[in-house]
């Protein structure tokens, strides 16, 4: 029996024309200073914060031959000594790493060339996407390009790359991706990551102080492997150390300024208990829940003016180590919930006030404003029992009441989570928003145990970026990933390794003609020949940046909050660690696509032999114009995504054959590169140059996204599609880690009391199955299709992207058309 | 023994609205009423039969496989280009479905045995465990195909999964009671306790439907039954109806709850598709303040039964 047509909680509030609910009454009732502080930076367009840049550049040009540790040591000290500081009316939580507002920062020894760019465009009087002052425009013309140009990371990294790599990797003489194979590695200093905030929270940066000054004394600099490195590294770590605490301390004065002067009685109150605060931490233990958040909020800031992570700054498992923070003072009586929600929720505001600003041109593979910190809650305790408490609860809630795009929320499951704490999950899923995504402790705990980490040790994995997980004193590789547009390869295995909405260009090895070939296992070589060669490419990339890097990039910050690295007085980007986890990874960007471009010419090519190899290529060289019943043969031959055995078996084989290319491949420092999927938005970007494939797709399309089915290709209901995703995935946990699965459902399959408990079940049963990641949007494709009509009206619609959510409006036609085309299930 | 084979038009997973939790329906072929209003056209006939969509159609001039592979040649173009089935001659041998590339041609019927659908039903189990779902028999009417609906009711129960079953009810009694033994839940639709009317819109009278339920009740007193009426304007959609039929529901304790349906039209386009006629011209929706206000009469049942 069919249903009436069902509505989520936010797509009721879109079609009443009711407010965003972060503006509605009843939360400037509950929320007033909140509310308060969101105007203030929603509505504006973010700043470009050059003052960090302005920093480092003039403290690196006065270190020249300095050993890098020190170098950066010395700069990051420069930085937080000299940056500007200010707080906000109605701020709690204090510390900026840019101006008033929500500020992009810039990292210019990372890439620079775009910023000529952005400058021209400017000049032009093109709006951009941030607001640049002529002064800052001056400054970054004079100082920053001058200095720069030819130095970054990006351009001694292309300089070393062979000549056909270069020519895979960009676009003719230009920093722009080719997207045929995309390297993140130098538009970032780091993969995502997560700092070790508990100890910030425990024993401050004193702990550390002392910990490095006592080791510093007892080191006898004539016992061989003792000297020069190790002496400086602490050091290092002092200066910074000392760095920080006169960057708290200015914050402290500014508070305490500022109260004198503060004419309001309960502000002078806030602004005095501040300055007490940022006399405390993060330099000593906390004290209280709102000292706590103090302390984790300054030690992001700081790791953010040291490093770019590109949005994958994680915020760990926030309740866990606030908790005993919470406890304490709820059971003393000294913090209400809801001033507990309010102070995080200034946390929250402090991460999104700092944005991603890409530091390469405003690209199309990461859309929307994409915020990936990611906010781990539930899961296990170390001694693997259900680790949620009433903090997880209240941080669950307020995305109910309260969805603000960020933080990330990610909640982790096992086996035993509590259904009180699930069917409350469901209820903030079928909200809408997208919110939270889940992970799976009983995929990713074995996984870390087959990588050799202890139990205790894996159980407390946090959620790092966008379906990754860290150990934040085991991991050690920062090194940023390489996609391959797998439409492509498919492409250049039918065409001689030729792309033709790339002007036909060569970019692959010629694998012959496949008229030629007599089975579908000729095809396979073919299409596996292509797939090597690009690999081949992937890792020799790989093993240039690995190795360069280490001269160029020094991290103290992150460094001394690692346990190994400080241990072993080694800065993080040496990587080699002993006892480290050395793990990156690449990705197959597009699996359904080649999955079911490899089952249709298996299937109609070589085994029924309703299509030639010819008329097949014909078709595709048309676009499938001149040949419509070929398209419609290859629309409806088998399709993953259906638990339809025949393709789940060519999607098995190709995962194999992915991960079968990572083994036995070592990084430098002989670590591994995982097979994950997490394109992020790339999808569509690297459909834009593929033409079409056997799969039935045309050209310009979107690839498959993650590890979901092509858009619309799953017609048998969710439980059809997560056995698919079960049945592609290799069992050996190793190599294989973070497939973004993402679910469209309608409002209707979820509605209700009954609604939530099937929810709830499907959930239990995707843990049972063992996959790693599930997000849901549960919306209706109606509502999707009445925002690309009517933005206006739309403009507050949140949908689940990636591993992110974001405004719906905000995101590119491209884009809106591939959410919209991912199939909702309904019944 | 050989064991029974049936023939089914589909296996829909993560069905919602046909028992607890989450379920995979089984639609049986062949049905013994003819609702002017049913949504499951394709279900009536009891052999395999053609249905054909014309927006997936790529026309014979552009394709033709059809016309070309039908064995009987009982296939032709129409004047507007697409494939006209001739068919009081088809055999239903679902060769031109086989050969349609666009799957616009679709044979609806496939004989199936208890292994194999078994096999389909259990790559579901972790869904069912968690939600309390199970397998729900459907169509069409399932008790149309009693020996082979028992079968697999009996062997899906002794493999632990829980079994619902959805009839109409015009049946011979002894294939009612063949079944039931097998079941954890009944979902018994009665369009009207009115057997002139029933008739009139079902080309059946009631009293067998009426009959059979009442031996049911009796019969299998610990069998829970979910009675089901599909509202349709004009046809029961008075409080009056409402009224007969709880009170009816009332009157025997196995009723656990008196579940009314709203009409929709969803099923319109097939039978389009099976070049048939939409018998039903009444409007073409129902209110659902109305229907929510006859299901508050029908809660009666539950309230008085709990």
């Amino acid at each position: 029996m069919e249903p009436a047509e069902v509505l989520s909680p936010q797509e009721a509030r879109v079609l009443q024309g009711m407010d965003d609910c972060l503006f509605s009454e009843e939360a400037q009732r509950k929320r007033p200073r909140i509310q308060r502080l969101l105007k203030t930076f929603r509505l504006e367009r973010p700043r470009m914060a050059i003052e960090r840049a302005m920093l480092m550049t003039e403290s690196y040009r006065q270190t020249e031959g300095m050993p890098l540790f020190m170098r950066w040591a010395v700069a990051l000290r420069h930085i937080l000594e000299n940056i500007h500081v200010e707080i906000c009316p109605d701020e709690l939580i204090v510390g900026r790493c840019g101006p008033a507002g929500r500020y992009g920062l810039l990292y210019p020894e990372v890439r620079c060339t775009w910023l000529e760019e952005t400058l021209a465009t400017r000049a032009e009087g093109k709006k951009l996407p941030y607001t640049l002052t002529d002064e800052e425009a001056d400054q970054i013309r004079d100082v920053l390009l001058p200095y720069w140009k030819g130095r970054t990371l990006f351009d001694r990294h292309y300089e070393l790359l062979p000549e056909e790599t270069r020519k895979l990797l960009y676009e003719e003489g230009s920093s722009m991706p080719s997207f045929v194979v995309v390297e993140s590695a130098t538009e970032r200093h780091t993969l995502q990551w997560i700092l070790d905030f508990e100890k910030i929270l425990k024993i401050g940066t004193d702990g550390i102080k002392a910990k490095a000054q006592a080791r510093l004394e007892s080191l006898d600099p004539c016992e061989p492997g003792n000297g020069y490195d190790k002496a400086m590294f602490l050091r290092g770590v002092i200066l910074v150390c000392e760095g920080i605490e006169i960057f708290a301390h200015r914050y402290a004065e500014l508070a305490r300024k500022m109260a004198e002067e503060c004419t309001d009685p309960a502000r002078r109150k806030e602004l005095l208990q501040i300055a007490e605060h940022c006399d405390w931490v993060p330099m000593r233990p906390a004290r209280t829940f709102w000292e706590a958040v103090q302390s984790q909020w300054f030690a992001q800031a700081i790791y953010r003016l040291e490093h770019y992570t590109a949005g994958g700054q994680g915020q760990g498992r926030v309740d866990q180590y606030f908790y005993p923070y919470f406890k304490k003072e709820k059971e003393e009586g000294t913090l209400t919930d809801n001033r507990a929600l309010e102070i995080l929720e200034c946390l929250w505001l402090k991460v999104a006030e700092s944005m991603t600003m890409r530091q390469a041109f405003a690209s199309p593979h990461k859309q929307g404003n994409a915020h990936y910190e990611a906010a781990t809650i539930g899961g296990v305790l170390a001694d693997g029992r259900d680790a949620t408490n009433e903090l997880s609860y209240l941080i669950l809630e307020s995305k109910l009441n309260f969805p603000l795009d960020y933080p990330d929320l990610s909640v982790r499951i096992h086996a035993r989570t509590p259904e009180k704490f699930l069917s409350r999950i469901c209820d903030v899923i079928k909200e809408g928003t997208g919110f939270p995504k889940l992970f799976n402790d009983e995929c990713i705990i074995p996984y870390f145990l087959e990588r050799g980490i202890p139990l205790a040790e894996a159980r407390l994995y946090n959620v790092s970026g966008c379906t990754e997980v860290r150990l934040p004193n085991r991991d050690v590789y920062l090194t940023g990933h390489c996609q391959i547009n797998m439409g492509a390869v498919m492409e250049m295995t039918l065409f001689g390794g030729r792309l033709s909405l790339k002007n036909n260009r060569k970019y692959g090895p010629d694998t012959g003609d496949p008229r030629t070939f007599a089975s579908y296992d000729e095809f396979w070589q073919a299409f596996t020949t292509q797939l090597r060669y690009f690999m081949r490419h992937v890792l020799l990339q790989n093993q240039i940046f690995d190795s360069f890097k280490s001269g160029f990039l020094a991290a103290p910050f992150m460094s001394m909050l690692h346990d190994l690295c400080f241990e072993q007085c080694r800065d993080i980007h040496q990587g080699d660690q002993e006892g480290s986890l050395k793990i990156g990874f690449w990705e197959p960007t597009g699996f359904a696509t080649a999955v079911d471009s490899l089952a249709a010419i298996k299937k109609l090519v070589f085994e029924d032999r309703v299509l030639s190899m010819d008329r097949l290529l014909n078709a595709l060289q048309s676009n499938f114009e001149n040949d419509p019943v070929a398209r419609q043969l290859c629309l409806n031959a088998p399709k993953y995504g259906n638990n339809d055995a025949y393709a789940d078996e060519v999607g098995l084989q190709f995962e194999n054959f992915c991960r079968s290319l990572s083994h036995g491949y070592k990084t430098v420092h002989g670590g591994e590169l995982d097979v994950r999927y997490v394109p992020v938005t790339a999808h569509v970007p690297f459909g834009r140059v593929v033409g079409a494939t056997p799969n039935g797709r045309l050209a310009h399309e979107p690839l498959s996204d993650g590890i979901a089915p092509q858009q619309g290709a799953d017609v048998n209901g969710p439980t059809a599609v997560l056995l698919s995703v079960a049945e592609t995935q290799a069992t050996p946990y190793i190599e294989g880690a973070a497939r973004l699965f993402n679910m469209k459902l309608s409002p209707q399959a979820v509605n209700g009391p009954a609604g939530t408990r099937r929810l709830s079940a499907l959930i239990r049963t995707w843990c049972d199955l063992k996959l790693w990641h599930i997000q849901f949007n549960i919306i209706n494709n109606a509502t999707l299709v009445a925002a690309q009509k009517d933005p206006q009206k739309y403009r507050n619609l949140i949908v689940r992207v990636a591993g992110y959510s974001a405004y719906f409006v905000d995101l590119s036609p491209d884009l809106q058309q591939e959410i919209t085309r991912r199939t909702e299930h309904m019944f | 023994m050989v064991e029974p084979t049936g023939i089914i038009f589909n296996v829909q997973s993560f069905s919602i609205h046909d028992g607890p939790g989450i379920r995979d329906v089984i639609f049986f072929k062949g049905c013994s009423l003819r609702c002017q209003w049913c949504s499951n056209p394709e279900s009536q006939n009891a052999g395999p039969e053609l249905s054909h969509n014309r927006q997936r159609c790529l026309g014979v001039a552009g394709c033709g496989s059809c016309v070309a592979s039908c064995p009987y040649g009982v296939l032709e173009p129409s004047p507007e280009n697409l494939p006209h089935v001739r068919r009081d001659l088809c055999h239903g041998c679902g060769t031109c479905a086989r050969s349609c590339p666009a799957q616009a041609l679709k044979l609806m019927g496939t004989v199936v045995d208890v292994e194999a659908l078994c096999t389909r039903v259990h790559q579901n189990d972790s869904f069912y465990a968690h939600s309390e779902g199970g397998v729900t028999l459907s169509g069409g009417e399932p008790l149309l195909q009693p020996l082979f609906a028992a079968a697999l009711l009996e062997r899906l129960g002794r493999e632990g999964l829980h079994r619902a079953m959805e009839t109409a009810g015009h049946v011979p009694w002894e294939s009612m009671a063949g079944v039931c033994p097998h079941l954890d839940l009944l979902i018994y639709d009665l369009k009207h306790p009115d057997s002139e009317t029933h008739r009139r819109w079902t080309g059946q009278g009631n009293e067998r439907i009426l009959d059979n339920l009442h031996r049911v009740c009796a019969m299998f007193p610990h069998l829970p039954v979910l009675l089901r009426t599909p509202v349709i304007p004009g046809v029961n959609d008075s409080e009056e109806v409402i009224e007969r039929v709880t009170e009816l529901a009332c009157s025997l304790p196995s009723v656990e709850r008196y579940e009314l349906l709203p009409y929709h039209r969803f099923g319109e386009a097939k039978y389009i598709q099976l070049d048939r006629d939409y018998p039903y011209k009444g409007p073409s929706s129902i209110d659902k303040e109305r229907v929510a206000a006859l299901q508050r009469i029908a809660d009666r049942v539950e309230q008085e039964h709990c």
